[in-house]
């Protein structure tokens, strides 16, 4: 019996006008009356702005100098931010003592470029254990007194780079912490769920503010005579309550996106409890909690300026202080407030560059 | 070919799944009404059923993916009790193959075949590896063994499924409708090398609708409706002259067209 052969048709180009810069334009710009009156007035209220901004911000400001009243071109006064760049950024750490604030803002760095970097055998050997050692590494390194340096109290510590390092410390305790809680909310066992839930609705219910009041006025009442801890540490403490509550609440909706059927295939290849969490649904819950997870870092990175309020010398809480300095009466407040603004922004939005990288990194386009 | 009728000569004497008077309640839902099966070791099982009949829940009940509330349930000499070491003892005997194929998608497919020989029999990566190879070559994709399951047709995937349950070296592998998410022209892959495994004296319930597996290989063919076993037989009586009027309703149904 002869059948009749079977050509497939060839594959033409897409029609010229639907793809291309001009296709783009037109849909994204033009495509209804409504949109190009929209196009039309942002971009004109941006020819109106745009050069006196620019003006202000680069052209006309003051770059040098180091005191006020070099600060003569009427655009914006620079010189206000690099006349306090140092407490700016490390507060009142000791200068001679500030390379050990660089050293652990570096392995900060170094450990989460490792992660990226790493094979991923390698990255569970060392990345995690890095990353898990990292805070205590660096309390004791800017801490000085148990390894031998000249002890700096933490009353001096500040700036910038303790925003970063105390948002990067809470995070990493709070990772482990999250996932815990999020196991326990979903556990069988009465004891750890009530635990769970108790700890998950009550620092997702209260105000980081509330918090850090509490922490800072409510509990040394609490302590007996004579005990005394750290204030900074019992900020830390906080945050990282506040963010493991936030964590878990982020891993159990990720828990609830892994198909019944992986737990199911585990169980029948008789892998035990941890091994089926850890092997199994730990790889998968980061992979679709990934964006989440990144949303609740920059909210506890951006959370760490609440710490003016119980008079933590944090970034926002030194440019305050230097703005009622009365050698800079000047009115500087936009130079800082946006020098501030641009700090967070800066760092935040290369969080989401980061996090971009790492759901590309993750997505093995195994998309059932 | 061998056909179902004919004697299978690796079935031994040894009881190697008992279950007596297994019952199964969801809530108030009977879902399994005093099921008694005895498989020997060798023997290949083929459960039919019209939907929502307890098929599925039966060999789930096995590697206790489910439980059962009354009855008792034996796989090779080891009672299913609450103790965790029964249970882990049973599941390594017992390997599940499912509808959905249920690979681990974050991982490679060789990764996917030596996770249970590596975590669970605490073998060494290399002899794991080189089983896994061995099996994905049987089940005929050793070439694919560095992709992750998404880049895998639905045939495939199964295929890799298979092999992953056998690098536990199991005594018992249940299917639970293996080829039911199949596009017909994957099924006949899968059907394939369950054939070939079935030639090879493996202990397999098989829950399925493909009636011809079924004539081909069986030793046995099950059918169950409303929670019960309502008739079992050989594939040749089961086919010819079903005893039940249930079963010569569900066989006219299925095999009209």
């Amino acid at each position: 019996m002869s059948a009749k052969e079977f050509k497939p048709l060839p594959a033409q180009p897409a029609p010229v006008t639907t793809t291309g810069p001009v296709a783009w334009v037109r849909d994204n710009l033009f495509s209804s009356a409504f949109n190009i009156a929209a196009t039309i007035i942002i971009a004109a209220s941006l020819v109106a702005a745009l050069p006196g901004m620019i003006d202000w911000l680069f052209i006309s400001a003051n770059w040098s100098g180091v005191t006020q009243d070099e600060c003569v071109k009427d655009g914006a006064c620079w010189v206000f931010i690099s006349a306090w760049s140092q407490q700016i950024f490390y507060g009142s750490y000791p200068t001679d003592e500030i390379w050990r604030v660089n050293l652990s803002l570096l392995l900060l760095t170094a450990v989460i470029a490792s992660s990226f970097l790493l094979s991923d055998r390698l990255r569970n050997k060392i990345s995690i254990p890095a990353f898990l050692l990292l805070p205590f590494v660096c309390l004791l390194l800017l801490d000085g007194s148990m390894i031998g340096l000249p002890p700096v109290t933490t009353d001096l510590w500040g700036g910038f780079s303790l925003n970063v390092l105390l948002a990067a410390a809470s995070i990493i305790i709070a990772f482990p912490f999250g996932f815990l809680w999020a196991l326990g909310r979903r556990s069988e066992m009465p004891f750890a769920r009530s635990v769970s839930v108790t700890c998950i609705e009550f620092f997702r219910g209260t105000p980081i503010l509330a918090l850090f009041f509490m922490g800072s006025v409510m509990l040394p009442l609490f302590f007996p005579a004579g005990v005394t801890v750290d204030k900074l540490l019992r900020v830390w403490i906080i945050l990282i309550l506040f963010m493991s509550a936030y964590m878990a609440e982020v891993f159990r909706s990720g828990f609830q996106a892994i198909p019944n059927g992986q737990y199911e295939a585990a169980d029948s290849i008789g892998l035990g409890y941890w091994q089926k969490t850890l092997l199994i649904i730990f790889p998968q819950v980061i992979k679709v909690s990934m964006p989440n997870i990144l949303a609740t870092f920059v909210m506890v990175f951006k959370n760490t300026v609440f710490l003016l309020v119980i008079a933590v010398p944090e970034m926002l809480q030194v440019i305050m202080s230097a703005l009622s300095n009365s050698n800079w009466l000047g009115g500087h407040a936009i130079e800082g407030y946006l020098f501030v603004g641009f700090i967070f922004w800066a760092c935040c939005f290369s969080m989401s560059l980061l996090a971009t990288t790492i759901e590309k990194k993750l997505d093995t386009s195994h998309k059932n | 070919m061998s056909a179902g009728n004919q004697t299978n000569e690796n079935v031994d004497d040894r009881d190697i799944i008992v279950i007596k008077d297994m019952n199964k309640w969801y809530g108030n839902f009977h879902v399994l009404k005093d099921i008694n099966l005895t498989v020997k070791k060798g023997e290949r099982i083929v459960v039919c059923g019209p939907s929502g009949s307890g098929k599925s829940t039966m060999i789930r009940c096995i590697n206790r993916l489910e439980q059962f509330q009354r009855g008792s349930l034996t796989v090779n000499d080891v009672e299913m009790i609450d103790d965790v070491k029964n249970i882990e003892a049973i599941r390594r005997e017992v390997g599940m193959v499912f509808q959905h194929f249920n690979l681990f998608p974050h991982l490679s497919i060789l990764d996917n075949l030596t996770l249970g020989p590596i975590w669970v029999q605490k073998k060494s990566k290399q002899e794991a590896e080189a089983i896994a190879m061995n099996y994905l070559e049987r089940v005929k994709i050793p070439d694919q063994a560095h992709k992750f399951p998404g880049h895998l047709s639905g045939g495939q995937q199964q295929r890799v499924a298979i092999a992953r349950s056998l690098c536990m070296a199991p005594e018992i592998i249940l299917f639970d409708e293996p080829t039911s998410a199949l596009d017909p022209e994957m099924i006949k892959e899968v059907l394939d090398v369950m054939v070939e495994l079935a030639e090879e004296g493996m202990t397999m319930i098989c829950v399925t609708h493909e009636m011809g597996f079924a004539k081909k290989v069986a030793d046995r063919v099950i059918f169950m409706d409303g929670g019960e076993i309502v008739e079992q037989n050989t594939p040749h009586e089961f086919f010819d002259h079903p005893e039940t009027d249930r079963l010569q309703l569900f066989l006219s149904q299925i095999l009209q067209h």
